[in-house]
């Protein structure tokens, strides 16, 4: 008897949601294997790593702080991959907008601004963004530059820029030196939601984009000009869709959507500009996407679902004496699962009688 | 340590009643102590000898402390790191880089009841005490023996960020170096970074190929001087004695001891009597010593032995005048002496140092 893997002719919607699921399951059978082979109790481990992240409201709310900015980004990155567009640049999307939105913070600091700030501080952050994610858009349209190349390159303009800034001009004056701006004001501060908590406002900001992105995607002419144009590129020609102006607009939206997201970091959770302002927000939201199903509902969950791991990891060091690369591991093995368990969606496994001999 | 669920559940219960916690004032039998390192704790020097400061806490008072360590945490993740560390019992914190003091300068109010001590951050708190250790004594020494080892007169220095403990270092590696053969000069590049082992070996390749050979580094592991290794010059390793990792470029580690100082304000924390102090031992007290003189002649390494102990028994001092800004102008003359503030708010370079100040 052998294995094989047949083509599928057509991919079951159920297949669509469990090979997810299987790839979660999966890990934390694994993550079972690790603790046992790390002398942990593995029940008591992943309580630790994956359920008290969610047992109280402070809990809770560090996860919806933590997703937030991953949620925001990947629903962009998920309308770019589904109309084939790799931008793989979202870092430097998020981090022009922290720096477009901190700049205006930085410079109104001490001003005595009014409540108009903030907002104008977001509308510049989405607005950079956009900004910065339409040169790849431009660069590919115009001169047919391949958008990986250039959408990555700019990730590292953008994070030399934000440097420069923070070490120069911008730099806290008194700050001892430290590569950091001036702590914003009330006024260019995201506000909290919740007493003895760090909610803020953003996190109801990425739930309504998750909506708007899933009607979107699901209810209009530009949701179905979006997929058709991934999936079958010539039949979108002849529907009289244009490529090019689509290729803008989902760049301009994903940019935007880092954009803000980067601004809501900056003004929301660090409250300044520091060359670590992301731990890599923009290239994890790009597992996040696809472990979505590049779905803006299923980015959600899987922004959730990465959130805890990054807390629970946390815990795991506190209450466990875990170190850290367990939870590199977690996520690696994760990504490693989902893209195995999609196989099972263009294929299907059949079990062969050996015939003859 | 293992934990069971119930020691979780009252971990818990810790959480909600936070206001059932002692006073800071009353002793009491256990205490759990948190610990938040910048980088990797095997990163074999800063974050590395902060652990084994913890481990020997831990050896010193036995189960009457429970620890607990957070290793990488960036400075945007302070809050949430630390605020767990709470929830889950921490009476006393130990935050290990100065990148966590205005962090901890912002959190502590908010934790009356819990001890912060922040290195090396330079103001207290009512709750937040302040320690260090004078490592520039032994820059001072490390300036002696570069300038005796040095050909091209060129000390190259991998700095991390221009802030007034790393400025007033370099400064004193000047020093040092002037006190042998006033034509030594120094290069620094910045790096931008407490541990970033790539752009910590980048730095001293650059400084090696701008002709330096003796390479002095601030960041917290040996790539600078695994790479003084790699290119057949000297270097000095930090934090910990980093002999093994170079053994023919090696000159002598500055090995960090906070042993006896984390033991000393664990045991404040339980018998009730800690106080937010401002701690800064030199070579005298402990805190630090310099590990073996490798890699010289007996005479070079004698030398070095008696500037060492003079500056342990103070005898000499780093920070005597004249001292002279790169430009020129004075800051103290000959027979004054720069106070522990003046050293803390160093901002400017000394004469010989070949960089503008960021």
């Amino acid at each position: 008897m052998r294995l094989v893997l047949e083509r599928r002719a057509e991919t079951p919607w159920t297949l669509n949601l469990l090979s997810p699921l299987l790839a979660v399951g999966l890990t934390l059978a694994s993550a079972v294997l690790v603790f046992l082979a790390m002398g942990q109790d593995p029940w008591q481990a992943l309580w630790v790593y994956f359920l008290m992240p969610l047992s109280d409201s402070w809990g809770l709310q560090e996860v919806a702080v933590k997703a937030t900015p991953l949620v925001l980004i990947a629903v962009g990155l998920a309308l770019c991959y589904r109309s084939n567009n790799c931008n793989i640049g979202a870092e430097g999307q998020f981090l022009l907008g922290a720096i477009a939105g901190g700049g205006l913070a930085v410079a109104m600091h001490g001003a005595d601004a009014g409540r108009w700030l903030l907002p104008a501080m977001l509308g510049v952050g989405a607005l950079a963004g956009a900004a910065w994610a339409m040169v790849p858009a431009l660069l590919k349209t115009r001169f047919g530059v391949n958008e990986i190349l250039t959408s990555l390159m700019l990730v590292y303009v953008a994070q030399l820029l934000l440097d420069w800034l923070v070490r120069g001009p911008w730099r806290d004056p008194d700050g001892f030196n430290m590569p950091h701006t001036v702590v914003f004001g009330a006024e260019a501060t995201v506000p909290l939601l919740l007493e003895g908590g760090r909610l803020n406002l953003g996190t109801p900001i990425m739930l309504a984009v998750v909506v708007l992105g899933a009607v979107l995607l699901g209810r209009t002419l530009k949701g179905f000009e979006i997929t058709l144009v991934g999936e079958a590129p010539r039949a979108a020609r002849f529907a009289g869709f244009d490529e090019k102006r689509l290729t803008w607009t989902v760049f301009a939206i994903t940019g935007a959507l880092a954009g803000l997201a980067g601004v809501l970091e900056a003004a929301g959770t660090v409250r300044q500009l520091q060359p670590d302002l992301s731990p890599g927000y923009g290239f994890t939201a790009i597992i996040v996407a696809f472990l979505g199903r590049l779905n803006p509902l299923g980015c959600l969950v899987a922004g959730v679902f990465l959130a805890i791991t990054f807390i629970g990891g946390e815990n795991a060091q506190i209450m466990l004496q875990m170190p850290l690369d367990v939870t590199r591991v977690f996520q690696g093995l994760l990504l490693f699962y989902v893209l195995a368990c999609d196989t099972l969606l263009l294929y299907r496994p059949r079990l062969l009688r050996r015939s003859g001999a | 340590m293992t934990l069971s669920r119930r020691h979780l559940m009252t971990g818990a219960a810790a959480l909600a009643g936070s206001a059932a916690l002692p006073g800071p004032a009353a002793a009491q039998d256990r205490a759990n102590v948190g610990m938040i390192l910048i980088g990797p704790v095997g990163d074999f020097g800063w974050s590395h000898m902060h652990d084994q400061g913890r481990r020997r806490m831990l050896e010193v008072l036995g189960d009457r402390v429970t620890s607990n360590l957070v290793e990488s945490v960036a400075p945007p993740d302070f809050d949430r790191v630390a605020t767990q560390l709470i929830r889950t019992g921490a009476r006393l914190i130990f935050t290990t880089s100065f990148s966590y003091f205005a962090p901890t300068q912002r959190l502590a109010p908010r934790h009356p009841n819990v001890f912060f001590e922040n290195a090396t951050g330079p103001a207290t708190l009512p709750n937040m005490a302040v320690y260090n250790a004078r490592f520039y004594e032994g820059r001072y020494v490390q300036g002696v023996i570069a300038a005796r080892k040095s050909r091209s007169k060129q000390i190259g220095y991998v700095a991390t960020f221009p802030v007034p403990e790393v400025i007033h270092a370099i400064n004193t590696v000047m020093r040092g170096a002037w006190s042998v053969d006033p034509s030594m000069r120094i290069r620094v590049v910045w790096v931008n970074a407490w541990s970033n082992p790539g752009r910590e070996a980048e730095a001293a390749r650059a400084l090696i190929d701008q002709g330096c050979d003796v390479l002095c580094s601030h960041t917290d592991g040996p790539a600078p001087l695994q790479l003084a290794e790699q290119r057949g010059i000297h270097g000095f390793g930090q934090a910990s004695d980093m002999t093994r990792f170079a053994p023919n470029a090696h000159l002598t580690s500055s090995v960090n001891s906070w042993g006896d100082y984390y033991a000393a304000r664990a045991r404040a924390v339980l018998e009730g009597n800690w106080q937010a102090s401002d701690t800064w031992g030199g070579l005298g007290s402990g805190m630090f010593s310099l590990a073996p003189f490798t890699n010289m002649t007996p005479e070079q390494a004698s030398e070095a032995e008696r500037i060492r102990d003079a500056l342990a028994n103070g005898t000499l001092h780093a920070f005597d005048g004249p001292i002279i800004r790169q430009d020129g102008t004075p800051v103290i003359p000959a027979g004054q002496r720069l106070t522990d503030d003046q050293i803390r708010a160093m901002n400017y370079f000394y004469q010989g140092i070949d960089v503008a100040m960021p």
